[in-house]
């Protein structure tokens, strides 16, 4: 069933992906810190308020994934900020998030070796994030 | 971000500084699947990035954005090679002898594009907490 993008349903069937795919547990290995994703407002899209997802990424397992403030998520090891329709662009497949994060559509912060060498990691997190079906509010 | 890469990689490593320190070259890269690109202008000790290819490059990288993801993480081995026989190594060199990598100003530049690769390699990076 399609569940409203960011929300607490949306995390719990996120992280099921992520816990559910070997990729991740393979190339997941060794990352052992937590990630912020800053989805900011859009109110013309329907996407009123900021919004913060948690994870809580270790050893090639989500832990736990949270949905909360904007604030919540910047406290993070790592943060990643993007406009709604950024982030709407990276689950349905439009924009590679290693392509976005080079061109500057997704603002990284934190250790950028580290996250480069999980590369693979990072791509198939987003492709978990797909497999997820979405209710989108700007296509109500 | 590339800037902001070679940035981290210098503070955090003794060994990639004095490499940044001796390195004068003029390194395009180009990102063929974003049509985007930075020239990387080494002054030894400084770094310039331009956006886009400037005039006067002595090597210029064209690849996809994964591909040069994949570049980074070239592990560096004995004499300061980077290591072609590993799993990273080997898709490296494929990507090379396929064309999807392309190095405009490799012959006669091996040097040059060995020490841009060990300043830009990340691999085998001490695990630290994030900035």
């Amino acid at each position: 069933m399609a569940v409203k993008p960011f929300s607490n349903d949306w995390a719990d069937q996120f992280k099921d992906q992520i816990n559910s795919s070997a990729v991740y547990k393979q190339t997941g290995k060794g990352w052992k810190w937590t990630v912020g994703m800053v989805v900011e407002a859009e109110p013309d899209k329907h996407f009123p308020d900021s919004r913060g997802v948690v994870m809580d990424l270790f050893e090639g397992e989500a832990r736990g994934i949270k949905i909360g403030s904007a604030a919540d998520a910047q406290r993070c090891d790592f943060v990643i900020t993007a406009p709604y329709t950024r982030w709407k662009q990276v689950a349905q497949k439009e924009l590679d998030p290693t392509k976005g994060m080079l061109q500057g559509k997704l603002k990284l912060k934190g250790d950028l070796p580290t996250i480069v060498r999980y590369t693979k990691a990072t791509q198939e997190v987003v492709e978990c994030s797909t497999r997820v079906p979405v209710e989108w509010p700007d296509e109500k | 971000m590339l800037g902001g890469l070679i940035e981290a990689n210098v503070e955090g490593r003794p060994e990639k500084r004095k490499d940044f320190d001796r390195f004068a070259a003029r390194v395009g890269i180009w990102v063929t699947d974003i049509d985007e690109g930075v020239t990387l202008d080494f002054k030894r000790g400084s770094l310039v990035v331009h956006n886009g290819l400037a005039p006067k490059r002595d090597i210029t990288i064209r690849a996809e954005a994964e591909t040069v993801m994949t570049l980074s993480n070239l592990r560096i081995g004995l004499f300061g090679m980077p290591v072609y026989y590993d799993e990273t190594g080997r898709s490296v060199a494929l990507k090379l002898l396929q064309g999807k990598l392309k190095i405009d100003g490799l012959l006669g530049n091996i040097a040059t594009v060995n020490t841009v690769t060990r300043i830009f390699s990340v691999a085998g990076e001490p695990e630290k907490p994030a900035a």
